[in-house]
């Protein structure tokens, strides 16, 4: 503030003679005593208390008066430097591009800041003036443009009222184009775009500026407080726990935090709208940290939905991740018999099957079909249609037990499934040959096998135990050992009494899981393209151990074609991002309904879903949770749980760090968007004198009453 | 004896009576000066006066008949006299510090003073006995016992003007001193003179002069007030100090004039309304007011009543 007349401030000092007129009146007040005092002070306490406060009103009203009087003849003035964009009045062309993505939701001081954006673009529209023609652009990815500027700012001004953020990433740099195409076909000669944005810097793109040097003024608006920190759910997994039972499922939430502050996250599963878990997680500035949670899906059901959540911030749309949660798929396992016999217990494979079907029930999570060598020139993949064939494709894990050296063609087979995904487990016996293994076998095996060897050989019968070999150095952390104890007494009683031993390699893929007391190997593990194979060096049946009749022979086997079966372990494509277009099969549906988490959806039926086998939907507005209703053929209507399906907000849209200022293009008129401060003079003395009349006004009133 | 008087004598201005040398004089120009020849009888210094002739009847005391009567008439009439026994006067001087307001003329323990004295050589006069009990300051006892000697009155003037000299402080109620007096005159009967402005906070004053008045004593009351306590005459920004305590109100005198008055008229008439139910004889008596005026009406008053309360 400062005085065009500043010597007028001697007048201040008249202050003081108000005060000096109350102190001399207060001295000059007459001093009675009184006998009757009581009946004064009874009657009149509250009027004296009135009357000291009106006498200090008056004092007040008084001083502020004088001081207002020498104030206003100082002629005091003030000068407005708001940091905003300067706006001229007049006939222009001008575009308001407003930071519309999810962002906008972000709440200051219990306000969204999209709120104070549109408040500020009302503002711009105000003083651009009737003549402007305008337009209103949003900034948020893929939002719909206008196509022309306009001077009906009575629309603009509903358009900005019914501004809502959305639910996608700012997409600044392409707004900006469009702005700057808009204002292209504009014939005035001053053409602005005015920028009110979060200026995220995912949502610049600096190498793809929206205009070049002749562009028009960029003038930015800077609505963001200096920090933003944002907390948010940046993805979440959902794969079956391999350590769980057959309903358990492993959620891996990845939370980020986008903040300078350390911060204690409270996470919250829920599935199918129930939460099932708690926990915290401590995330650092800038760090992404992931938090699993284990749960078992509900009872009869095979998929549901979950999310995660994340206990409230500023941005509450990215605090909530949605994932569709699957049960594991049914582990198809086909068991290639090298020594099948009529006793079924001396079968190579009775006691593999038992351990994989327990009990023969259905539920044990594993299919098991088992055929014979010979069968094996039969099998093909993609052999859909053809009779008498089997599908590799219909299987997940091949077990070959004791099966003598395979041609090379079948060889090639069962390796392109592998490499393709698949599992294989070989274990040698008494059909094995190993010179015949080297020659064709190599591509499925993990190493190369050479002969096996007999421990016991040429011992008595009372020392053949203590010649036996057992099994020790497991690798406790590996999926398939995961349900044993370190000692594990179920596997390391087993007696082994003959092992094959492995040949030399140099091959980095391989991994010896477990070894034997000698120090042989027993379980070699070595990744082929997407497929797995397992070695096990001694056989399935008790041909060569009693490995089948001790407990620990069921969980390792469940283990090893869970972990040979690995592709299915991740779930099919049902986690979308907000925008994305779904493919959903159509079947032999007629009608296919899809309905978002906000009620909306779409519905197809003739001619849309009729001949076709698969329909887009394209309206994922919103996060969440998406059904979908199936009509079938025979008019049955229910709800296709297998084809549900989850939107997410894209996470880069969580990450609100400020562009930098080269990230913005250059301003036609070289201000380089960089906020202008508005400074403009304001004189004082007319609200002053104002306030003088004022003061007068109420010391009458008080000298009145 | 003439009930004419001077105007002059009759309206003594009290601050020009306050002027003169000492109390005796003082009240013996009040009272010899004023209300000479007020009496109903000289001093006779008898024990039985005249009363009224009634018709012989057997039983009758000879010695009672009138026999300048019977020769006149030639009935027999026998003389009856009414029994007159000394009086007891307690004069009550109420000299609390609210006792000292003067508002424009003298202060009302002046008036008090002066006023019970013109009583107190009057009460001698007939040979009757008066006492005198200040109250007012805790720490100093006044008691002056009652005596009929001539050479009593100097003393009882002597302490009075010594009262008065000293100033109203204190402030206790004539409460006390009324008790006392209770006790002092269980058994005899008394006239109880009380000049006070009654100001205590709270009923116990008018409680006792009541209960006195019960106990067949005679009582009045000399209510004394200043003329200023009466009109409220204060303009312009005032600060009101408290006499019997350290209260102290700055204030515009005319913003609560209206309120005062009502509140200092509600008390007078609750005090009149109160001790004249009691049968007490109030006096409401202004600083201002001829003190001969004062005891005038205090005499009227007195010797109407007294004819009521022998018939009653």
């Amino acid at each position: 503030m400062g005085f065009l007349a500043p010597l007028m401030l001697v007048g201040v000092a008249a202050l003081a003679v108000p005060i000096a007129i109350h102190l001399i009146g207060r001295r000059r007040a007459r001093v009675v005593k009184f006998a009757a005092l009581d009946f004064l002070l009874a009657t009149k306490r509250r009027t004296a208390r009135r009357f000291r406060l009106r006498e200090r009103l008056l004092l007040l009203v008084r001083a502020i008066a004088c001081a207002a009087v020498a104030l206003a003849l100082a002629k005091p003035y003030t000068s407005c430097a708001r940091k905003g964009p300067a706006v001229t009045r007049g006939p222009q062309a001008a575009v308001l591009v407003i930071d519309d993505s999810f962002a906008a939701g972000y709440l200051i001081d219990g306000k969204r800041w999209l709120r104070s954006a549109t408040d500020e673009a009302r503002r711009i529209l105000t003083q651009l003036g009737p003549e402007a023609e305008v337009a209103i652009v949003r900034a948020a990815e893929a939002a719909d443009h206008p196509s022309e500027l306009t001077r009906d700012h009575l629309r603009l001004r509903d358009q900005l009222l019914a501004l809502e953020p959305s639910a996608r990433p700012a997409d600044t740099t392409r707004a900006l184009a469009r702005a700057a195409q808009l204002l292209a076909a504009s014939s005035h000669v001053r053409k602005t775009v005015f920028l009110i944005s979060l200026l995220a810097k995912t949502g610049m793109r600096p190498d793809d500026p929206p205009w070049g040097k002749d562009g028009p003024t960029l003038v930015t608006s800077e609505l963001r407080p200096a920090k933003l920190p944002n907390l948010a759910i940046t993805g979440l997994r959902a794969e079956p726990d391999p350590g769980a039972a057959s309903r358990g499922v492993a959620f891996d939430a990845e939370v980020g935090n986008f903040g300078d502050v350390a911060g204690k996250v409270e996470l919250s599963l829920a599935i199918a709208d129930r939460v099932v878990a708690r926990g915290t997680l401590d995330v650092g500035p800038g760090e992404r940290k992931t938090k699993r949670f284990l749960a078992a899906l509900p009872a009869g059901a095979r998929a549901t939905d979950a999310f995660v959540a994340l206990s409230g911030d500023a941005l509450a749309i990215d605090d909530r991740r949605w994932v569709r949660a699957s049960l594991r798929d049914r582990v198809r396992v086909l068991i290639v018999d090298g020594d099948p016999r009529t006793i079924r217990h001396d079968d190579e494979v009775f006691y593999l099957e038992a351990a994989l079907r327990p009990g023969d029930r259905e539920d044990s999570g594993t299919s098991v079909r088992v055929i014979t060598s010979e069968e094996l020139s039969g099998v093909e993949p993609r052999a859909r249609g053809t009779a008498g064939a089997i599908d590799l494709d219909d299987f997940d894990v091949v077990v070959l037990a004791n099966v003598t050296a395979l041609p090379t063609e079948r060889v090639n087979v069962l390796a392109d499934w592998m490499r393709a995904g698949g599992g294989i487990l070989v274990s040698p016996g008494d059909h094995v040959d190993p010179a015949a293994y080297d020659r064709t076998m190599l591509p499925l095996l993990p190493q190369s096998l050479r002969d096996p060897i007999d421990t016991t050989w040429g011992a008595p019968p009372e020392e053949r135990d203590s010649r036996a070999l057992h099994l020790v150095k497991w690798e406790a952390d590996h999926p398939i050992f995961a349900p044993f104890s370190k000692a594990a007494p179920e596997l390391a009683d087993a007696r082994f009494f003959e092992i094959s031993l492995l040949g030399p390699t140099t091959s980095a893929d391989r991994k010896v899981l477990a070894r034997f007391t000698n120090g042989a190997a027993a379980l070699v593990e070595a990744s082929i393209g997407a497929g797995r194979t397992l070695l096990f060096t001694s056989t399935l049946d008790r041909d060569w151990n009693d490995l089948p009749i001790h407990p620990g022979f069921l969980p390792l086997m469940q283990q090893a074609v869970r972990h040979l079966a690995r592709k299915h372990a991740a779930f099919g494509d049902t986690d979308h991002i907000v925008g994305s277009s779904v493919v959903l099969p159509t079947g032999d549906l007629k009608k296919l309904e899809v309905r978002g988490p906000d009620g909306t959806g779409a519905v197809f039926e003739g001619d849309r879903i009729a001949g076709r086998s698969s329909v887009r939907f394209g309206k994922t507005s919103r996060p969440g949770v998406y059904r979908v209703i199936g009509t079938d053929q025979t008019g049955s209507t229910h709800e296709r749980d297998e084809l549900a399906f989850v939107v997410n907000v894209d996470a880069r849209g969580s990450d609100l760090t400020p562009a930098p200022a080269a990230a913005l293009p250059v301003s036609g008129t070289g201000s380089g968007g960089t906020p202008v401060d508005d400074a403009r003079r304001i004189e004082l003395w007319h609200a002053l004198a104002a306030a003088v009349l004022l003061l007068l006004l109420a010391e009458g009133l008080l000298v009145q009453r | 004896m003439s009930e004419a008087r001077p105007a002059s004598r009759l309206h003594l201005d009290p601050a020009q009576l306050a002027r003169l040398a000492s109390l005796p004089i003082k009240a013996r120009v009040i009272v010899e000066g004023a209300l000479s020849g007020l009496h109903r009888a000289a001093v006779h210094g008898a024990s039985v006066e005249f009363a009224e002739h009634k018709e012989y009847s057997p039983g009758d005391e000879l010695r009672h008949v009138d026999w300048k009567a019977y020769a006149k008439l030639d009935r027999y009439y026998v003389k009856q006299f009414e029994q007159e026994s000394q009086l007891t006067v307690y004069l009550v001087l109420d000299a609390s510090a609210s006792m000292a307001f003067a508002g424009g003329g003298i202060a009302k323990i002046e008036y008090a003073g002066m006023a019970l004295a013109a009583l107190a050589y009057l009460v001698i006069q007939q040979q009757d006995k008066v006492g005198l009990i200040a109250c007012g300051d805790k720490t100093l006892e006044t008691l002056v016992p009652p005596r009929a000697r001539t050479t009593h009155l100097h003393d009882l003037m002597s302490v009075l003007e010594s009262i008065i000299a000293r100033g109203a402080t204190g402030d206790e109620s004539p409460a006390t001193a009324l008790a006392r007096i209770a006790e002092l005159t269980r058994r005899r009967r008394a006239l109880i003179v009380l000049a006070s402005d009654l100001f205590d906070a709270d009923d116990q004053t008018l409680q006792l002069l009541a209960q006195l008045r019960a106990q067949r004593h005679d009582v009045s009351v000399l209510h004394i007030l200043d003329p200023h306590e009466r009109s409220f005459p204060y303009d312009g920004l005032t600060q009101f100090e408290a006499l019997e305590s350290a209260g102290k109100l700055l204030v515009n005198p005319a913003a609560i004039r209206q309120d005062y008055l009502a509140r200092m008229e509600a008390f007078l008439l609750r005090t009149r309304t109160t001790l004249t139910a009691a049968g007490v004889d109030y006096h409401l008596v202004q600083t201002d007011q001829p003190l001969e005026q004062t005891l005038l009406e205090l005499l009227v008053a007195r010797s109407r009543l007294k004819p009521a309360r022998r018939a009653g």
